[in-house]
């Protein structure tokens, strides 16, 4: 595996008939060992022709700079990658939809961010949907059902609180978890994100505190929930980090944890046999009202630079086939992204299934920002006592100031 | 290559420069060239050419790859409107002064401890100059560790209900850990500056003062303090620059946050690579570089007066 | 000057081990020793809780309870985290990183700084003092964005670019260091071998370099810790993350140890610990150096 890079910029200057070397960039922890493995399957199926390297840490945007980044991108898909997809850094892949043959609800998903006119520049591969994690037994034991509404919610958590449990596992340590889970559930649960977003985006440089549409006017109501709810957490959130959450979520120290089912895997190492269910966050007192954050967890991508073009689209066909696609999500607790996906088989999940299936999902307003403005830290001065009304105003001078570059 | 540089005197006959009284100037030895030019070459390459491009970019809209135009001194004129940017200057001025205090009244009082009549001297200067062997990243990550679980557990069994809570946690008190780290670490090489120092003070002064009945106090302050302000020079300008540049510290401590609170003009610098935010964070780079030079420059004018160089 | 041939402790060390005799009866002050003590316990600290840390089992190292010592002992973190982080490869990319540059800035500057002092009436050799020592305002935030694209198109985004990179950034304070030193040096040891006919070359290999070893040592061991311990240039520079060096290792691995103190701990000390007992073996002749160093 060393000097791969170097053995990337050798082939490169080879003939047709040597090994190519490709490397592949994917970086979530969890599925490391997984993609390990079907990489293996690959090499063994293309000996001789190419060899795939796995890379879950070189830094990317140092790769792009310097040309020489990874053949096979597979990684979320938010505007961590959004920003080379807007200058066309990625080849495009049409040829290769219909075989991938993509939810028109996913397709949707992508479409929300800035794309590269005429090319498609990413295949998706794996969707997560997030909601609230809770404990079963913790809510049997206390009589409580699963709020579908907001002030059930907030009688949840009071009844909770009253009776000496901590209503919550907050981790404020960890800035993104603070976005994804609290941030992005209160403000998807209230408002449509997406819409939001797409005004913002025809105001341009006219966006501010005072414009009809703003973070200022459509997102303090939401974000005053917030706070309403984060006052439930746990003591001494504020130094605890997503590692201590799994672990005290797992050991039933709170009874509510804000986090994906990437966290499931992590959990089940302390406990097994956690008794765990998941519910979307009320917040209005409709119902029926309801809806769960999802993310396009791994999407695919072929930067122009590459000069193994051919080869990693052979990778690409390999990994988006049925066969491999569908154990890989079925494995990791996520949603396939397919029309024709099998449905998730994990029984925590199946309670979100049914909102998938009718698309009553968002992304969330952490992910549908460009990362220039730190959201993620002003989610994480929200909950440490930062003023909301000043921290609304500064992302309304963001957006028109990064508008006016 | 020499030719460029060759004097236009003709050389001269016995060609032994520097042996007799030059009036003229001499011929430069070949061999001087050869050690010289390679190592200004290659530094213009590895430190001149980058700045440079660097200010050039700080001129367009570019994202470190792909296509780019010049936008002119649009990114200044934004920049100095952005809270964010302002507010990472403040922040850095700010632990770079407190840290600059800390350190070499911390330097200064082990050294004078350390030169003083003390058993164990070795073994105490050995621990003492432990911290500046281990990396900044590192010994981050262990006083993050120490700052959320040890101190707060700590407070817990002692009952201090102030530090319960992890300093780091708090916004208005985190930068305050950043400091205290960056000095543990950097308080050796300035403590190794101060006993040099103090080496060079002669004794006898001491004896002289101590006759007059000068408290050691008066004995620091009107003969040690003055005759080693040249290395406090030393010490505040080496600290300070080096103190801007704060980055691993506080990635391993506080990694900017909580919220925006801990965010240092080199976090940005490298936020604006790993957000695609380049061309932007170039002219930050032209002018943090600027600000660095100018703070250097009055430093050592200021203090031109009484500095022993 | 004299010139030890072997490194002992500088000058000025020795003058401090004679003082208490000169002083008023040189009885030793048992309430400053004590106070210095005392003071050694903030040092230490971080130090204790590594080590103790890093030998808890993982069930006992979850609790986070740095004060409570590891029983049983277990080893079991640092078996993990030789795994985990492939340690003995990335020690191996940290050595040769360091040695290079340790190698690579007493060569590249004892020669600046000969060429430098030995033609300081020359307004080219003067100015290019200058220049050099300019790049010591220079942060290195400044330049990184631009230095990974120039090491990138050279193709430098390995270690040997941090080498190169390292050894710049050292140039301006070893010069310097060195200039100073050679300016002390008397001529008269040149001006006779060049009589015997010697070249320029010889006499600098032969003669000047051997006599700038205390500066050597001194300008070597200031390298020597700043490359060993750096993360942000290899963390930027390098491409392959297979080819990191110890702290940045730490750095890609922070997330993944998670909750597993024993593993973080483990990971933390074994970067640690090369350069700490290197240290307290050669303690005398590095603090001599570093002395040095400081008072040039």
């Amino acid at each position: 595996m060393g000097g791969s890079a170097l053995a990337t910029g050798l082939s490169g200057c080879g003939d047709g008939n040597r090994t190519r070397t490709i490397s592949f960039h994917q970086s979530k922890p969890e599925a490391i060992p997984y993609f390990r493995d079907l990489l293996q399957d690959f090499n063994n199926q293309h000996s001789g022709q190419i060899r795939a390297v796995h890379d879950s840490s070189s830094n990317l945007s140092a790769g792009f700079v310097r040309g020489n980044p990874p053949d096979l991108g597979c990684l979320n898909y938010n505007y961590e990658i959004v920003r080379f997809q807007e200058r066309g850094a990625f080849s495009d892949l049409s040829d290769l939809l219909d075989e991938a043959n993509i939810d028109p609800s996913v397709e949707d998903l992508v479409d929300e961010y800035p794309t590269y006119p005429g090319r498609t520049s990413v295949i998706p591969y794996s969707m997560m949907a997030a909601a609230v994690l809770y404990n079963e037994e913790i809510f049997a034991e206390h009589n409580l059902e699963v709020p579908t509404t907001f002030s059930a919610f907030i009688e949840v958590c009071e009844t909770l609180e009253d009776a000496g449990v901590a209503p919550l596992y907050s981790t404020y340590g960890d800035p993104w978890t603070v976005a994804q889970g609290l941030v992005d559930y209160s403000v998807g649960g209230a408002m449509d994100v997406a819409g939001f977003f797409e005004q913002l985006h025809e105001l341009g440089p006219d966006a501010g505190p005072e414009a009809e549409v703003s973070f200022s006017r459509d997102m303090r109501e939401p974000l005053e929930k917030m706070l309403q709810i984060a006052a439930f957490s746990q003591a001494g959130a504020a130094s605890r980090n997503y590692g201590d959450g799994n672990l005290a979520f797992a050991r039933g120290e709170a009874a509510m944890y804000f986090q994906g089912p990437w966290a499931l895997t992590d959990i089940a190492v302390t406990n097994p046999d956690a008794p765990i269910g998941v519910f979307p966050l009320p917040m209005t007192e409709d119902p029926d009202d309801l809806r769960v954050r999802v993310n396009l967890d791994l999407a695919l991508w072929i930067p122009e630079d590459s000069p193994h073009q051919e080869q990693s689209r052979d990778l690409l066909r390999f990994l988006i086939d049925p066969e491999v696609a569908d154990p890989y999500n079925e494995q990791n607790l996520a949603f396939g992204v397919r029309a024709d996906a099998p449905d998730v088989s994990d029984n925590r999940l199946q309670d979100l299934q049914a909102y998938v299936d009718r698309a009553a999902f968002y992304q969330g307003v952490s992910v549908s920002i460009p990362r220039t403005i730190p959201f993620e830290n002003y989610a994480q001065g929200l909950v440490t006592g930062q003023s909301l009304e000043a921290t609304l105003r500064t992302l309304d001078e963001d957006w028109a100031r990064l508008a006016r570059r | 290559m020499t030719t460029t540089v060759e004097p236009t005197t003709p050389p001269r006959a016995d060609g032994r420069p520097g042996s007799a009284p030059v009036h003229r100037p001499r011929r430069v030895d070949r061999t001087h060239f050869v050690f010289l030019i390679p190592v200004v070459a290659l530094f213009t390459l590895c430190i001149t050419l980058p700045a440079v491009m660097g200010i050039f970019f700080s001129f367009t809209d570019s994202i470190g790859f792909g296509e780019f135009s010049f936008v002119g001194l649009n990114n200044y004129i934004v920049m100095f409107s952005d809270p964010a940017i302002l507010s990472a200057y403040g922040f850095t001025i700010g632990v770079a002064l407190s840290t600059v205090v800390l350190v070499n009244v911390a330097a200064l009082g082990l050294a004078i401890g350390l030169t003083g009549r003390i058993r164990a001297k070795t073994a105490l200067r050995t621990v003492f100059v432990m911290p500046m062997v281990v990396s900044g990243i590192i010994i981050a990550f262990v006083f993050q560790f120490i700052f959320s679980n040890t101190v707060p557990a700590a407070a817990r069994a002692i009952g201090i209900g102030a530090l319960e809570e992890s300093i780091l946690a708090d916004p208005s008190l985190a930068w305050i850990s950043i400091v205290l780290v960056t000095a543990w670490q950097a308080t050796p090489q300035a403590m190794l500056i101060y006993i040099a120092a103090l080496m060079t003070v002669p004794q006898d002064v001491y004896e002289a003062s101590a006759i007059d009945g000068a408290s050691p106090w008066k004995q620091l302050r009107s003969i040690t303090l003055p005759l080693i302000s040249g290395f406090v020079l030393i010490n505040v300008i080496i600290g300070f620059k080096d103190f801007l540049a704060t980055y691993e510290i506080i990635v391993g401590l506080t990694d900017g946050g909580p919220g925006t609170a801990t965010r240092s003009v080199a976090m940005a610098i490298f936020s604006g690579f790993e957000e695609g935010d380049y061309a932007y964070q170039m002219a930050n780079s032209t002018i943090f570089f600027l600000i660095t030079l100018a703070i250097a420059l009055i430093q050592l004018r200021l203090t031109r007066g009484n500095a022993r160089f | 000057m004299t010139l030890p041939t072997t490194p002992a402790p500088g000058g000025a060390a020795n003058r401090a081990t004679q003082r208490p005799t000169v002083g008023d009866g040189g009885r030793s002050r048992w309430g400053l020793t004590l106070l210095l003590v005392l003071c050694t316990l903030i040092v230490v600290l971080p130090f204790f809780v590594t080590i103790s840390m890093a030998l808890k089992s993982g069930d006992q190292a979850v609790e986070g309870e740095a004060f409570a010592l590891p029983s049983p002992i277990s080893f079991e973190g640092f078996a993990l985290a030789w795994e985990l982080t492939d340690f003995p490869r990335a020690f191996l990319v940290s050595i040769v990183i360091t040695l290079a540059t340790v190698v690579g800035t007493i060569l590249l500057s004892a020669m600046a700084s000969f060429a430098i002092s030995r033609n300081w009436d020359k307004r080219m050799f003067r100015w290019s003092f200058f220049y050099l020592l300019a790049a010591m305002f220079l942060p290195f935030p400044v330049l990184a964005l631009s230095q990974v694209r120039l090491t990138g198109l050279a193709g430098l985004d390995n270690p040997a670019g941090v080498i190169l990179l390292h050894i710049m950034f050292q140039l301006s304070f070893s010069t310097l260091l060195f200039t100073a030193f050679l300016r002390s040096l008397p001529e008269e040891l040149e001006e006779s071998a060049r009589m015997d006919g010697a070249s320029t070359w010889s006499i600098f290999w032969k003669i000047v370099f051997p006599l700038m070893a205390p500066m050597s040592a001194t300008v070597g061991i200031f390298a020597f810790l700043k490359s060993w311990n750096d993360f942000m240039m290899p963390s930027m520079i390098i491409a392959d993350p297979s080819l990191q060096t110890l702290p940045v290792i730490q750095e890609i691995f922070q997330d993944e140890f998670s909750n597993n103190y024993h593993v973080s701990f483990a990971s933390y000390l074994m970067a640690m610990a090369p350069a700490v007992i290197a240290y307290v073996i050669a303690q005398r002749w590095v603090m001599s150096g570093l002395t040095q160093g400081a008072v040039k």
